[in-house]
């Protein structure tokens, strides 16, 4: 696999390495040589020169590329390694181009060894002075490629010079689920949007009628009513407010198949119910929850709020330090700023930490508006016959639901999602109408 | 199936199916006894591997080996041990051994070692995938090598038709060309394996792990801020 090389190729504006190449013989110039010792071993001990006539092609070759090797191969090479995208989401495609300069006219070859999550597909191997690899990050992280082989041998092929690249680093964000949806409040902060709010304004869908005021705009005359009163009516609008949302995500506990964990689907889901909120222009903050404390963004509107909340979500402290030490994380703590008064608040969580479920009640006495998404798609294991085991998850079944229940007292709706489907379904009866925050 | 992947199909059954020949050439006809038998079964191991070495040259092995299955760790050990092994050379001398063992004429052991260099030069192809043009340079090297094959050949037959001056004087000859060829090359060797580079330094493992500082931007305390 092999590429021409185009004069404004993006490859030629990376930096290049210079890399020393360690040069031995290679493969094929070992077996010729057993081939040859071999043969003139049997030819001798056994007295057959038909053997010897074996062993002298092979030392021929080898010879040969030993008188041919006085023009030296390079000691070191420069190699450009470019990624076409540094950060991307799960399950995206990612182009490698890799190229060697300095080989001269040898040949080149190239194995890519891929880190863990890092799906190279079924090309590891290409030849030629510059190839190209396509990869898939399989799992959110911030990680290296990997690594790549390069291989340089001679014309007789008896000669090889290795080295190894580090390839550059990738930031895979989590691949956002499907939400199209958006819940919606009761009450919306007076501020330009586009929700329609109980109040007449100057939006586009309709709220009213009622009589001509001078100074009404005249294409508003609603014809049909003023005709039935006998005075002039017009038509008034619903003004259009946005709201802010606060997603939360708990990042306590990882339980569950790696790539579908109880994080992996609060990460995915935080990132589509940003994308969604964002997209109806509304403002957008996360709080990502951890055991050492409370790290947030405020809400604020914009694509690139969207990249301000992944990364802020992936670089909290406790998803990059081994401790897990707990100084205690409390809502109470966090600025205004981190949570506005009248804020919607979606928390992704599996629901396994107490001091969370602290939280959400002091949360929801405040009166905040929630709704929890219950991300857990995995139970406790259970030993064969063990009646002990199968006990203990019945007590923590039920004391799961007794957390559900708690909630749902408290008028903090939780539904479930399973990762797979769209987050439209478990929120579909929270957005037919407005989320009203009872005190 | 496409033209590449034709290729690539060829360039895989070239080397197994010469192996297999040259493995067939030197056993027939089969003599059961202890050291024929071994030989046989040293060969016909060797070309089995060599051709799978080379079917699952393509198939990556990930950078970090650690927390795996112990299925694929099975796995990475097995690719490890079907790389690691010069299965082509011990099938070389298992091929010699079995002809050595035979009572067989030396044109046949001629066929034979032109056998054997057309399976290691097919080996080669296929595991660097290099296409056959890359040995055109070679072409008058092994043009003269055949030459003296047949040569060889022409001594044994020589030699075979009854001692005598001229067959010790060959053999002479050949033994002396070996030995200076032998004398010309290994120095090569030596100095190759000298050059041998130290392995890359050891990656640090970030893969399980998100990195902090992903983005400086975030970092700023008008944005983002921390209690606890």
């Amino acid at each position: 696999m092999s590429a021409a090389i185009v004069p404004d190729d993006p490859l030629l504006r990376v930096p290049g390495h210079e890399l020393e190449l360690g040069w031995r013989s290679s493969r094929h110039a070992r077996r010729l040589l057993t081939l040859s010792l071999a043969g003139a071993l049997i030819a001798l001990l056994a007295g057959r020169p038909e053997f010897a006539g074996v062993a002298a092609p092979a030392l021929l070759l080898l010879a040969a590329g030993r008188a041919r090797r006085r023009d030296l191969a390079p000691a070191r090479i420069i190699v450009r390694v470019r990624l076409s995208v540094g950060r991307a989401f799960e399950g995206e495609a990612i182009a490698l181009e890799v190229r060697a300069e300095g080989h001269g006219d040898r040949h080149v070859w190239w194995m890519l060894h891929p880190s863990a999550e890092i799906n190279p597909g079924d090309v590891t191997t290409a030849d030629g002075g510059q190839a190209r690899f396509t990869l898939v990050a399989e799992r959110w992280g911030r990680r290296r490629v990997g690594t790549m082989s390069v291989v340089v041998r001679d014309r007789w092929r008896l000669a090889e010079g290795h080295l190894s690249v580090n390839l550059p680093v990738l930031d895979c964000y989590p691949g956002p689920a499907d939400q199209r949806t958006t819940m919606v409040l009761r009450r919306l902060p007076n501020r330009v949007g586009e929700h329609p709010a109980r109040t007449a304004g100057k939006g586009i869908e309709f709220f009213g009628v009622r009589e001509y005021l001078p100074g009404d705009r005249q294409r508003s005359i609603n014809w049909p009513a003023s005709t039935r009163r006998g005075r002039l009516q017009v038509n008034t609008f619903a003004t259009e407010r946005s709201q802010d949302v606060v997603l939360l995500a708990d990042a306590t506990s990882d339980v569950g198949e790696p790539g579908s964990s109880a994080l992996d689907l609060a990460l995915r889901g935080a990132t589509a119910a940003a994308r969604a909120y964002l997209q109806g222009r509304d403002r957008v903050g996360v709080i990502t929850y951890q055991w050492s404390g409370v790290s947030w963004l405020a809400p604020r509107l914009g694509r690139r709020q969207l990249d301000r909340i992944i990364v802020s979500m992936m670089t909290s402290r406790p998803l990059t330090s081994r401790a897990g030490w707990a100084r205690g994380a409390s809502s109470g703590r966090l600025p205004r700023a981190a949570l506005p008064p009248g804020a919607l608040i979606v928390v992704f969580s599996p629901l396994l930490d107490q001091r969370l479920v602290e939280s959400l009640r002091n949360m929801r006495e405040r009166g905040f508006t929630m709704l929890v998404v219950d991300v857990l798609n995995a139970e406790p294991p259970v030993r064969r016959r063990s009646s002990e085991d199968r006990m203990a998850r019945q007590i923590w079944q039920m004391e799961k639901e007794a957390i559900r229940f708690s909630l749902h007292e408290l008028g903090v709706p939780v539904v479930h999602w399973d990762g797979v489907q769209s987050l439209d379904l478990p929120q579909a009866a929270y957005v037919r109408r407005p989320l009203a925050a009872r005190r | 199936m496409t033209r590449a992947a034709g290729r690539g199909a060829a360039l895989l059954l070239g080397p197994g199916l010469l192996g297999a020949g040259c493995v067939v050439w030197a056993a027939v006809p089969l003599i059961h006894t202890r050291y024929p038998t071994i030989a046989l079964w040293m060969a016909s191991l060797g070309v089995v591997a060599g051709a799978l070495r080379l079917a699952l040259a393509e198939i990556a092995v990930p950078e970090d080996t650690y927390l795996l299955t112990a299925a694929v760790k099975f796995w990475l050990r097995f690719l490890n041990v079907v790389r690691q092994v010069p299965w082509e050379e011990g099938t070389l001398v298992a091929v010699l051994w079995l002809e050595v063992l035979h009572p067989a004429p030396p044109w046949h052991t001629a066929v034979l070692g032109a056998a054997l260099i057309a399976y290691l030069l097919a080996a080669h192809l296929a595991e660097s995938g290099a296409s056959p043009g890359v040995l055109r340079p070679q072409v008058r090297v092994l043009a003269l090598g055949a030459g003296l094959l047949a040569l060889g050949a022409g001594a044994g037959m020589v030699a075979a038709a009854g001692p005598g001056v001229g067959s010790t004087l060959l053999r002479l000859v050949a033994a002396g060309a070996l030995i200076t060829a032998a004398v010309l090359v290994l120095p090569y060797f030596a100095r190759g394996e000298a050059r041998r580079p130290a392995p890359p330094p050891p990656t640090r493992d970030v893969s399980s792990l998100i990195g902090r500082g992903l983005d400086p931007r975030t970092r700023r305390r008008t944005w983002s801020g921390r209690t606890g």
